[in-house]
C-alpha cells in the first residue's frame, strides 16, 4: 500500500467516524442557519444593508453570506477536531496509534485530512444549496470562477481552524485546555481581531472606523493579512471588482498559502515530539 | 541458546521536566528515565520485567516499542550471517499492549482492528483470526463502549498482534483480569511464545509471572540490576534453595543446622509450633531435623517475592528501598536539550 493511500485510508476511516457522530448532529442546524440561512436573508431583493448598500450581484451575497463561514463552519471545524488527539491520549489510544509503523507525519497529514473532510462535507453540501438559495431569490448564479474561489477560499479557512484545534489537542494535556484554546484562537480572530485593527489604527493616527479614508481601509487590509479571516475575505474579494483594499490577489493567496503550511508544520513537528 | 532477535546495548531515554525559569518559563530539562539498559530479546522465550512503581518499566517498554525515543545507546538484530545491523524502526518488530486502554466509542471491535490494521498498511483478512484467537470473535460486532475490562484487555492484545510481530510487549498485562481470565491471558502468552514470538510482561507482582517466564530482568530507579534466566538470577541474589519447615512442638535452638552448611534464614517458634527458613539441601535439612527428634509438618520451597528480589539485588534493606518510587538520586540531573514534550 502507498504511503498516500495509507494516509487517505486512515483519514476515510476517521472522517466516517465523525460524520456519523452526534457532534455533528448538533452542529448541522447552526450549519443550515449560518449558511443558506444567510444567504436567503442577503439574497433578499428588497433588503438594505446598515450601509445603505443593496448586494445586486450573486458574488457579493456570496461574499456577505461568509460571515455564516466565518462564524459558524469555523466553529464547527474547531469543535470537531479539538479532541482529535487528546481524547486519544486520555484514553490510553493515542500510544496504540504512535506505536503503529506509519510515521508519524502521516499520522498528523491523515488527522488533518480526516477532520477537515468531516467538516468540510456538510460545509460543501450547505454551500451548494447556499448557492441554489441566491439564484432562486436573485435569479443569477455565480460565474464558474466565483464559486470555485468561494469553495476554495471557504476549504482553506475551514482547514486553518481544524489545524489549530489539532495544535491545541497535540499540546493540551487534557480536554478542556485543547477546547479552551482551540475556542479561544477562534474568538481572538473572530470578536477581538477588530479591536487589534481598531488599536493599531489608533496608535498609527489613522482615522478609526472611517471607511471612505484610504489611510483606514489600506490598514485594515494590511492587518487582515494577519488573521485567518481576513485571508480569507482578501480572497474572495479577488472576485468583487467593486472592492480595492490595496491587497493584490497574489498577495492573498501567498498569504493563503502560508496560513496553510505554516501550522501544518507546526502540527508535523508536534507530532514528531509527541509522547503518550 | 538461539541467537537474539533484537540486542539492546546501553540504552537511555530521558524524560523531560518542567524547569521554568524568570526569562524562560517554558524552558524543561531532562529528568528521570532509564539508564545505560542491556538486554536481549530471544525468540519463544517470555522475558519478565519486574520492578517497584516507577522503575521504569513502561518507559522501557515504550522504548522497545519504538514509541519513546532512544537518547543514546543502540538496538540491533542479527543478519543471517551472524552479524548484526541496527534497527532503525522498532515499530516494525515490535507488538506494543499498554497498560490500560480505555477503548471507546461507538465504533465496533472489527472496525478499530481494521483501523489500525490500515495504519499498518496491511489487508484486513486475518483479522477474524486474531479475534478467534483472543477470544473475541463473538464480540466483533460489539461498539467498544458496551466492552468488559477483560475483553478491552483482550483487544489490547489482538491490536498488538496486528502484523504478527516478533517481539509482543505487555506492559501490566493482569491489572484488571479475574483469575480466569489470567490464566486464559497466560496460556494465550505461553502460545504464542510456541510460536517463537518474543516476550516481554512487565509487573510488579513476580507471583503473577511465576511459571510464566523464562528470564527475568529487575528494574529499580531506571537501572537494570540483574538479568537473566530466573534461576541464573535466583542464584547469584542468593535467593535460590530456600526452603520453610512448620511443625509442632517448640523450637528452642538451631544450633543443630550449623555442620550442614546450612544458613538458617529466619526462625520462628512458641509453644505449640515453630517455623523455620533455610536455604541448603533440603533433604539434609530434613534428615537432621529428624535425628534432633523435631517433627515436621510442613516443607515447601520458598519463592522470592519482588521487595526480596530488590533487596536481594540492591543490597538494602526495605526501608531504604521504601515507597520512593521518583527519586532523582539515581539520575544524573545534567542539562540536555529537551528532546521531546511530556
Amino acid at each position: 500500500m502507498s504511503d498516500l493511500r495509507r494516509i487517505l485510508k486512515v483519514a476515510a476511516r476517521l472522517r466516517n467516524e465523525r460524520l456519523v457522530g452526534v457532534r455533528l448532529k448538533v452542529m448541522l442546524p447552526i450549519l443550515i442557519l449560518f449558511l443558506p440561512g444567510l444567504a436567503w436573508g442577503f439574497s433578499d431583493p428588497s433588503i438594505v444593508l446598515p450601509g445603505g448598500h443593496q448586494p445586486d450581484t450573486a458574488m457579493e451575497v456570496l461574499f456577505y453570506a461568509s460571515l455564516g463561514v466565518v462564524f459558524g463552519a469555523t466553529m464547527c471545524g474547531v469543535l470537531m477536531a479539538f479532541d482529535g488527539v487528546s481524547k486519544d491520549r486520555a484514553s490510553g489510544m493515542l500510544e496504540i496509534r504512535l506505536a503503529q509503523p506509519m510515521p508519524r507525519q502521516h499520522q498528523a497529514a491523515a488527522l488533518v485530512l480526516g477532520h477537515a473532510q468531516a467538516i468540510l462535507i456538510p460545509v460543501y453540501t450547505l454551500l451548494i444549496l447556499t448557492v441554489v438559495v441566491v439564484r432562486f431569490r436573485m435569479g443569477e448564479w455565480p460565474t464558474l470562477t466565483e464559486a470555485l474561489v468561494y469553495g476554495l477560499s471557504t476549504g482553506l479557512i475551514v482547514l486553518w481552524y481544524t489545524l489549530f484545534a489539532l495544535l491545541a489537542s497535540t499540546t493540551a494535556k487534557e480536554q478542556g485546555t485543547a477546547i479552551a484554546f482551540g475556542v479561544g484562537v477562534w474568538f481572538f480572530f473572530t470578536f477581538l481581531w477588530a479591536l487589534v485593527t481598531t488599536m493599531v489604527a489608533y496608535a498609527s493616527g489613522v482615522a478609526v472606523g472611517e471607511p471612505n479614508d484610504p489611510t483606514w481601509v489600506a490598514l485594515e487590509g494590511m492587518l487582515d493579512m494577519l488573521s485567518p479571516n481576513g485571508v480569507y475575505h482578501h480572497l474572495l474579494e479577488t472576485q468583487l471588482p467593486t472592492v480595492d483594499r490595496g491587497i493584490a490577489a497574489w498577495q492573498a493567496w501567498s498569504a493563503a498559502l502560508l496560513w496553510t503550511v505554516l501550522p501544518w508544520w507546526a502540527l508535523h513537528r508536534r507530532m514528531e515530539a509527541l509522547v503518550p | 541458546m538461539a541467537d537474539p532477535l533484537l540486542t539492546f546495548d546501553e540504552v537511555q531515554h530521558r524524560h523531560t521536566v518542567p524547569a521554568p525559569k524568570a526569562w524562560k518559563p517554558w524552558a524543561k530539562r531532562a529528568g528521570a528515565g532509564i539508564h545505560g539498559i542491556s538486554l536481549s530479546l530471544y525468540p519463544g522465550q517470555v522475558l519478565g520485567l519486574v520492578g517497584p512503581n516507577g522503575a521504569g518499566k513502561t518507559t522501557l517498554l515504550r522504548m522497545m516499542a519504538g514509541v519513546l525515543p532512544i537518547h543514546s545507546g543502540t538496538v540491533t538484530a542479527p543478519t543471517e550471517d551472524r552479524h548484526s545491523v541496527a534497527v532503525e524502526d522498532l515499530r516494525t518488530w515490535a507488538g506494543h499492549m499498554p497498560e490500560q486502554v480505555r477503548w471507546q466509542g461507538a465504533i465496533t471491535v472489527v472496525d478499530m482492528l481494521e483501523q489500525l490494521s490500515d495504519m499498518r498498511g496491511q489487508g484486513h483478512h486475518h483479522l477474524r483470526g486474531l479475534l478467534n484467537l483472543v477470544g473475541l470473535h463473538e464480540r466483533a460486532e460489539e461498539p467498544l463502549d458496551n466492552l468488559s475490562q477483560g475483553m478491552r484487555q483482550r483487544l489490547s492484545i489482538a491490536a498488538a498482534l496486528l502484523g504478527s510481530p516478533k517481539v509482543l510487549l505487555l506492559d501490566e498485562p493482569f491489572n484488571g483480569l479475574d483469575p480466569v481470565a489470567a490464566e486464559a491471558f497466560a496460556a494465550l502468552v505461553r502460545r504464542l511464545a510456541g510460536k517463537g514470538v518474543s516476550i516481554v510482561i512487565s509487573s510488579h507482582m513476580v507471583t503473577q509471572l511465576e511459571g510464566l517466564i523464562d528470564r527475568i530482568a529487575l528494574l529499580h530507579r531506571g537501572q537494570l540490576l540483574d538479568e537473566g534466566p530466573l534461576a541464573d538470577v535466583e542464584k547469584r541474589l542468593a535467593l535460590d534453595g530456600r526452603y520453610q519447615l512448620t511443625g509442632p512442638g517448640e523450637l528452642d535452638d538451631t544450633a543443630f543446622l550449623r555442620h550442614l552448611d546450612t544458613d538458617v534464614l529466619t526462625t520462628e517458634s512458641n509453644e505449640t509450633s515453630w517455623s523455620l527458613m533455610v536455604r541448603g539441601d533440603a533433604e539434609r535439612v530434613l534428615q537432621a531435623c529428624n535425628d534432633h527428634g523435631l517433627s515436621v509438618a510442613s516443607w515447601a520451597p520458598v519463592k522470592p517475592n519482588l521487595v526480596e528480589w530488590l533487596c536481594a539485588a540492591t543490597g538494602m534493606s526495605l526501608d531504604d528501598i521504601s515507597l520512593d518510587v521518583a527519586s532523582s538520586a539515581m539520575v544524573p540531573m545534567m542539562a540536555m536539550e529537551a528532546m521531546e514534550d511530556e
